[in-house]
């Protein structure tokens, strides 16, 4: 357990030294912003573009903005921001083999799975904390401009694109256990999530693909809390297995 | 007793063989220089007793203990330091040392005494800064404090030097060879005069086996001489003592070269000397060095 905190709490050391931290705070802070902030300011801009609008022949009437509004550019942008995490975690452990960093950690004694440990748990609390910080902020806004009471299941969508963040951290791991360079983690963790996005067109599979959460926007749209139940229980599942998978892999690359 | 013992190890990356049933031991309390050409194996040796790399056979004992590729326990009893040490360089030396003591298991208050003792040893002791402003020597430095910080049985480090100028090279020699006292050293490396200076014990490893191995003095005995050098005060002397005294090269104007000959034949060279009452500038013996051997051996 010593080993593994200590290396854990230099991972967090690292997060805030290195500035990883306060970047990815800061992002999803703006995004956190920006949700609120386009829904508000869209009737202005509307307004402002309307001449130019209507010389091309398109005439807008009346624009209506309203929490649905924020809440459906937050299902917009979390793609993105989670992209910009994922590409800052690729070289979570590539990063140290490509240094040789890890090398004096593990010639000290520490165990393998106790790095992908200390690794996963960092960032898979720095998502939480960067994902509902953003969901937290837009909530506030929301709540202050329009209220949100009248947005169903808000929270359970909020948890179902919190799990894809999780499952495809754990793709993260996996993919960092078997490659040496950012780029192929990268291109690995990518290639699973458009496989999984293909196999979703396919009618009898859509709903078992954890890509599916993706939709849970849905829920504020009258879809049922179950329809995504398969799919988070198969992300859940590939989540440990992922997990799982990455230790004994790691544990047989030579270093 | 024997920290390390190497049995029949064989390693092979693809078709290339890189080890060939090697076995070799080092002894409690010694300096042992593993020396070897660049690519030689000398790396993957160490990657391999650090479990770090698998063999493809034979078996490793550290203090006793059989080493498992990819586990780290046999690595309690072991510092490493490597060619060129990497540090995680937003940590100031003692965080670092602090890290490194707390992995290996050890309490807090003797991290603190021990990092504290190291960095003075290795003279980092004013350095508060971050370790990413660091020169080459000083991560070096940085290196040995870290690899000695639970006090391990065995100190392994690879071309420890190489990267290194004069006096940054002096400075990691003078440090291993205080520490040889209390910590058994492995010191791969192919610089030689490195070895010379502060090895007890050499392996020479060639084609993936030793193919030398004894203390310097040992395997200076198991070379035939380099033969005897003669430098005299006048070119007249030295071309007169040539056709006394035949089978010698020229070396230049006043020095003669007479290679492969025994101590036994410069004593009969010199009977040649005072019986013409010819007086030299030098007479010396070449002992065969360590290079020479070096060269003999991988026929470089």
């Amino acid at each position: 357990m010593k080993q593994l905190a200590a290396f854990t709490q230099k991972e967090f050391l690292e997060l805030f030294r290195t500035g990883r931290f306060l970047i990815l705070a800061i992002i999803f802070l703006l995004f956190g912003i920006m949700n609120p902030a386009i829904a508000k300011l869209t009737p202005w801009m509307m307004e402002l573009f309307s001449e130019s609008l209507a010389e091309s022949g398109m005439a807008i009437t009346e624009i209506r903005v309203d929490v649905m509004t924020s809440w459906a550019q937050f299902y917009k942008n979390i793609p993105i921001a989670m992209v910009i995490f994922f590409i800052l975690f690729s070289n979570i452990l590539t990063g140290e083999y490509q240094k040789g960093t890890l090398t004096n950690m593990l010639t000290k004694g520490l165990s393998r799975w106790k790095v992908l440990a200390a690794k996963g748990f960092t960032v898979l609390l720095l998502w939480t904390i960067c994902f509902w910080l953003c969901f937290g902020v837009t909530y506030a806004y929301n709540a202050y401009f329009w209220g949100n009471g009248s947005v169903p299941y808000l929270f359970l969508s909020g948890l179902c694109i919190w799990l894809l963040g999780v499952w495809l951290i754990s793709l993260l791991l996996l993919a960092s256990s078997i490659f040496r360079t950012g780029s192929a983690v990268l291109l690995a963790g990518g290639g699973v999530f458009l496989l999984s996005y293909l196999l979703g067109m396919l009618p009898a599979l859509s709903r078992w693909t954890p890509i599916y959460l993706f939709a849970a926007s849905g829920l504020q749209a009258g879809a049922s809390p179950s329809e995504f139940l398969p799919a988070a229980a198969v992300a859940v599942l590939l989540s440990a297995a992922a997990a799982a998978a990455s230790i004994p892999i790691l544990a047989r690359q030579n270093l | 007793m024997d920290v390390l013992e190497l049995s029949h190890v064989s390693k092979a990356f693809g078709r290339t063989p890189v080890l060939k049933d090697l076995s070799f031991s080092v002894p409690e309390h010694t300096v042992y220089g593993f020396i070897g050409q660049n690519g030689a194996g000398k790396t993957t040796t160490m990657k391999i007793i650090l479990g770090l790399c698998r063999a493809d056979g034979g078996e490793i004992l550290v203090n006793r203990e059989k080493v498992r590729y990819g586990s780290g326990r046999t690595n309690r009893y072991i510092g490493y330091l490597p060619d060129v040490p990497e540090f995680y360089g937003y940590m100031t030396p003692r965080e670092y040392l602090a890290l490194c003591g707390r992995i290996t298991g050890m309490e807090d208050g003797e991290i603190k005494k021990r990092s504290g003792e190291l960095l003075e040893i290795v003279g980092l002791t004013q350095s508060d800064k971050r370790i990413q402003g660091f020169s080459r020597g000083m991560k070096q430095r940085l290196g040995i404090a870290q690899a000695l910080i639970n006090s391990p049985r065995l100190l392994i480090c690879d071309e420890p030097t190489s990267a290194l100028d004069p006096a940054g090279r002096k400075e990691i020699l003078d440090i291993l060879s205080a520490v040889k006292e209390h910590t058994t050293v492995i010191f791969s490396t192919h610089i030689l005069s490195d070895v010379e200076r502060i090895c007890d014990e050499v392996g020479l490893l060639h084609q993936g086996s030793l193919a030398l191995r004894g203390s310097i003095e040992e395997i200076r005995q198991m070379r035939r001489s380099d033969g005897f050098e003669a430098d005299f005060y006048a070119p007249e002397d030295a071309e007169y003592f040539l056709q006394l005294y035949p089978q010698g090269e020229r070396l230049g104007k006043t020095q003669l070269l007479y290679p492969g000959k025994s101590r036994k034949e410069m004593e009969k060279a010199m009977r040649i000397l005072v019986e013409t009452g010819i007086t030299p500038q030098r007479l010396e013996m070449k002992e065969p060095t360590l290079e020479s051997l070096f060269m003999e051996v991988t026929g470089t």
